[in-house]
């Protein structure tokens, strides 16, 4: 087994090709861009050596903080809400569907299909108020509630709110999938003897499913952290980033510094904080993971 | 054993291509650059086209079937049919939104293409200061074709830019102003408003007459904007944003505030609808024309959706049109207009040769005509093609481009990226009521002071 | 009472896949609408008419023959590079027995948090001088370079799970690496890898900006470019015959989504059966 296992040739075989590829186009642009940090400007347009400064100058930016600030919410929000949902259906479709189970997996999966200028479009007319009402100030109007009625996406006090509630529903079908996978290969004799046991349906979760779930989870946590954390396509198509700057995040304010400001080199130190980021908040994740393995 | 090899791989990769990436680029083009830049202005552009093997390719923000791409075109198969036949061109087009990104990765390796799309203002000026566009008054001498440039889009240009030479062509000599419905201001019994104080109250009694007076894209922010600078230029003058970029003045000056409180209390009074921030331009500019509103501030760009008779629902005379109104005619005249060349025509420096000098002698001698024959539209070059029947829309367009004596520019054309960037962004909390004017201005001047 | 409690529990099911599904619906009834009606009506109104003209312009206009095609060849050649990499990736550094595995496996996560927008010039300079630009290949490279980092990871969450035991049952039964990964692990890893595939596919599908950065020859350029065909640089969209692009281009891989979901199915309940 061990032999076997440990075929020298088969590795290099399996891993190789695909470790080169992806150090010349992933690792070395990421290496590229940690030498852009130390300069000014953008390459061929005022592109001065300036040391540390960016790095500097990145405390004292107001606009940084701001989209740190979006940022971090966002991600709690969304994360929580795209696994968490994601798993409530799964254990419906587990638990509560005996037909059709093909079919309401397959649709559950569709929003994902959907570009994301589709879904932000989709979105902002869900969420219109002018000219016409959306169908959510509609709805909101038609049972009485005309005091909620309000421009959702238009609006520093719920944009970004409007927004994570569109980002969960894209992807918890797509959880819910996973999920649901994961779901059918427990064994059903597991769920009977506890069942026969005498565990109630939290319990029954909280004791049997979780355990036997968590590495699911915790790959999906991973997953969708790192996602958000470079969230910006969504709120693009969305709110542009607006009202103000209540909806731009890091990514978006990299991409403006980077480009419209022409300034690659600061650009790149945003980077940077996203990546060290994204690095921070799933070795965090998966310390769940190790501490129960092991 | 395997590990170390691993690693050492990884390092000679990284290492090798980083050098290469630093080491090759700037060198190789920097010398490719002096033999061009004297070649091309010594020839001699009088004669006949010499038909040079010459091909270029072009960077535009129009599809090739709309607008400035259909002129481009046309323009570039002209010229191969009757006078070059040895011309190539290549006509990429990317949304005006990607536009940027996409001329920073080009010029960050010194691969600018021979002709490019780019905004007027502070963006080109950034590409002047970094050497890397053609003074297009070098062309023109050369080429000798001055004479088909039109003097206001020529003198627009060289103001926006802030520069004695010319560096970018026109693609466009636009108005703006307000548009009207002429149903609804039938309906609420007002006439056109000459001045500020008319024009309040024009708004107060579309608005009691239950018609919104007023609808503006909110989300797309720059028509925003333009509402304060309307206001702003009409009571401290045509050059208020230029002082106030070159510092002569503050952005938090009592008048730039006052004009964006304006603009709050029209907000607050519900003058533009519920939530006008989640509001684009095409919402915006369709309520016009449906009749949901009464006033809508934009370019004269707007004449290609009036003409369109599935969006213009309102008809050939069913909107109207008129200058922004004035406070005294000693600081801002009523024939001074909003002007502008809409996005402009840029040349990469470095692929300027004798080819293509021939080529843009054609362009400019030919562009004006062929704006009038295919879009019936002024492009800032001068034609010969008569304008009769012309529909109604562009001919008044034509008219008020003909009254007017001076141009001033819009709000953000003299800022830089930053802190036109926080001008746009921060109108909207301004609209919403979660920022003064006085926080407005102060956000700009901070901006400001931060990159300067 | 049982039987009102599974009716309600169906109702909750029938809503969720309502909501899950109304934007489809929503969407070819948008893409059927005149311009005028966007702001006319308001958005969750039925199309007055159907407006055909939006799906003539989305075929000519945003030029969808040629396209679709470029799509198809960049997305499936790279699709089937990064499903080859992941498992055979994902398999060594999950159940084969070598030193730096975990460093490897740490190394192609670290892909997964890499923000797209910072290799872009880099990316960008290296295709330059490589003459890559305005090729398929840049296009398909980069897909499987930035694909690999998920997919691995994915991959290995699966594998975690895979039984050791039906691996040393084969090698007792005298199956060598290769033999074992093609008739053993491939096969039951079904599940994975089409998840992979689907995943992966509809991100590649939907790129933009990729395909905008390195490709600028129009014969070369994919779908999602042919959206920027209706909107113009003052704001102007034309959402009709965006809609109409996008739903035809997204209608025909969800029949093929739907004819893969049912072989999902199919491997996982013969899983499931043999755990």
């Amino acid at each position: 087994m061990n032999k076997v296992l440990g075929n020298k040739k088969a590795i290099t075989l399996f891993v190789l090709p695909a470790l080169i590829l992806y150090a010349i186009l992933v690792l070395v642009p990421v290496v590229w861009s940690l030498y852009y940090s130390l300069y000014s400007g953008s390459p061929g347009l005022q592109w001065e050596f300036t040391g540390f400064d960016n790095y500097v100058k990145l405390f004292s930016d107001k606009n940084f903080l701001n989209s740190l600030l979006v940022n971090v919410k966002y991600v709690l929000a969304v994360t929580v809400g795209q696994v968490g949902l994601g798993l409530l259906l799964a254990l419906m479709f587990k638990f509560w569907l005996n037909r059709c189970k093909t079919i309401v997996r397959t649709l559950v999966f569709f929003p994902v299909v959907l570009p994301t200028v589709a879904v932000g479009q989709l979105f902002a007319k869900i969420y219109e108020i002018q000219p016409n009402y959306g169908l959510l100030n509609s709805l909101l109007s038609a049972v009485g509630l005309d005091n909620l009625v309000q421009a959702w996406i238009g609006q520093e006090s719920t944009a970004l709110w409007a927004l994570c509630v569109m980002d969960v529903w894209v992807a918890m079908g797509f959880y819910s999938v996973i999920f649901y996978g994961a779901l059918l290969d427990i064994p059903d004799d597991i769920l009977e003897a506890a069942r026969i046991d005498g565990a109630g349906s939290f319990s029954l979760f909280r004791h049997i499913l979780l355990p036997l779930l968590r590495p699911m989870v915790i790959t999906c946590l991973v997953f969708s952290f790192s996602g958000t954390v470079k969230m910006f396509e969504s709120s693009l198509a969305l709110t542009g980033g607006g009202p103000g700057s209540a909806t731009k995040s890091l990514s978006m304010y990299m991409y403006d510094v980077s480009f419209t400001y022409n300034n690659v080199g600061y650009g790149s130190v945003i980077a940077i904080v996203i990546f060290l980021i994204c690095i921070a908040g799933s070795m965090l994740i998966n310390r769940f993971d190790v501490k129960e393995k092991y | 054993m395997k590990k170390r090899i691993i690693a050492s791989m990884l390092c000679v990769m990284m290492t090798a291509s980083l050098l290469a990436g630093c080491g090759s680029g700037s060198s190789s083009s920097g010398e490719t650059t002096d033999e061009n830049a004297t070649a091309w202005q010594d020839a001699d552009y009088s004669g006949e086209d010499p038909q040079l093997d010459t091909s270029i390719k072009i960077l535009s923000i129009w599809a090739e079937d709309n607008d400035n791409g259909i002129l481009i075109n046309k323009i570039c198969q002209d010229y191969k049919d009757n006078v070059n036949p040895n011309f190539e061109w290549e006509y990429e087009y990317v949304s005006a939104d990607d536009l940027t990104q996409k001329i920073a990765t080009l010029s960050s390796s010194n691969d600018l293409p021979d002709l490019f799309a780019y905004e007027a203002g502070a963006p080109l000026t950034t590409l002047i200061d970094a050497d890397k566009v053609l003074n297009v008054s070098e062309l023109l001498d050369a080429t000798d074709t001055w004479d088909y440039l039109s003097e206001s889009a020529v003198s627009i240009m060289k103001d926006l830019s802030g520069t004695e030479d010319l560096y970018d062509l026109p693609l466009g000599l636009n108005v703006e102003g307000f548009w009207y419905n002429k149903d609804l201001f039938e309906q609420a019994g007002v006439e056109v408003p000459t001045t500020w104080d008319e024009f309040d109250a024009v708004l107060e009694k579309l608005d009691a007459a239950g018609i919104q007076p007023m609808s503006t894209g909110g989300s797309d922010k720059w028509l925003a904007t333009r509402l304060i600078n309307a206001y702003a230029v009409r009571t401290m003058g045509n050059d208020v944003m230029t002082k106030a970029a070159n510092g002569e003045i503050q952005y938090t000056d009592e008048g730039l505030v006052v004009a964006a409180d304006k603009l709050a209390s029209w907000a607050e009074k519900g003058y533009f609808g519920e939530g006008v921030t989640t509001v684009d331009a095409s919402t915006a500019q369709s309520m016009l024309m449906n009749g949901q509103a009464a006033i809508f501030y934009t370019g004269s760009w707007f004449t290609q959706n009036l003409t369109d008779p599935t969006q213009n629902t309102a008809g050939e005379d069913g909107i109207g049109f008129f200058n922004i109104p004035v406070e005294d005619e000693s600081i801002s005249s009523s024939t001074s207009y909003s002007m502008n060349c809409g996005n402009i025509l840029a040349m990469s420096k470095d692929k300027m040769n004798e080819g293509t000098a021939w080529f843009m002698k054609y362009f400019i001698q030919n562009m004006g005509n062929v704006a009038m024959e295919e879009l019936g539209t002024v492009k800032g070059y001068t034609y010969t093609t008569s304008t009769e029947d012309m529909d109604p829309y562009t001919q008044l367009v034509l008219d008020e481009i003909a009254k007017s004596t001076e141009g001033f520019a819009w709000w953000e054309a003299k800022m830089n990226a930053e802190v036109s960037s926080i001008a746009q962004e921060n109108v909207q909390p301004l609209l919403n009521g979660d920022m003064t004017g006085q926080e407005y201005m102060q956000s700009i001047q901070d901006a400001y002071d931060m990159s300067n | 009472m049982k039987k009102v409690k599974s009716g309600i529990k169906g109702l909750i099911i029938f809503l969720i896949c309502v909501v899950e599904v109304y934007p489809l619906f929503w969407m070819l009834t948008a893409s059927l609408k005149q311009q005028h009606e966007w702001s006319d009506n308001p958005a969750y109104a039925l199309n007055e008419g159907f407006y055909f003209q939006n799906y003539v312009d989305a075929w000519t206009r945003g030029n969808m023959s040629t396209y679709f095609m470029n799509s198809l060849i960049c997305t499936v050649v790279a699709l089937l590079f990064i499903v080859i990499f992941a498992t055979t990736v994902g398999f060594a550094v999950t159940k084969m027995q070598w030193k730096m595995r975990d460093t490897v496996a740490k190394i192609f996560s670290l892909g997964i948090m890499i923000p797209v927008a910072t290799c872009l010039i880099p990316l960008f300079q290296m295709y330059n001088r490589g003459g890559l630009l305005n090729t398929r290949t840049s296009l398909i490279i980069t897909y499987i370079a930035f694909g690999l980092s998920l997919s691995i990871y994915l991959v290995q969450g699966y594998l975690r799970s895979f039984p050791d035991d039906i691996m040393e049952a084969a090698v007792i039964d005298g199956c060598g690496i290769y033999k074992m990964m093609w008739h053993i692990v491939v096969p039951l890893m079904k599940n994975a890898i089409v998840t992979v595939l689907v995943l992966q596919f509809f991100f590649k599908w939907n790129d933009l900006l990729f395909s905008m950065t390195f490709i600028s020859d129009s014969s070369l350029k994919t779908v999602q470019t042919g959206l920027l065909y209706f909107s113009d640089e003052f704001g102007n969209k034309n959402w009709g015959a965006i809609f109409a692009s996008v739903s035809m281009s997204v209608f025909p891989m969800l029949l093929v989504y739907m004819g893969l979901n049912k072989k999902v199915m199919e491997g996982m309940t013969a899983g499931a059966v043999k755990g």
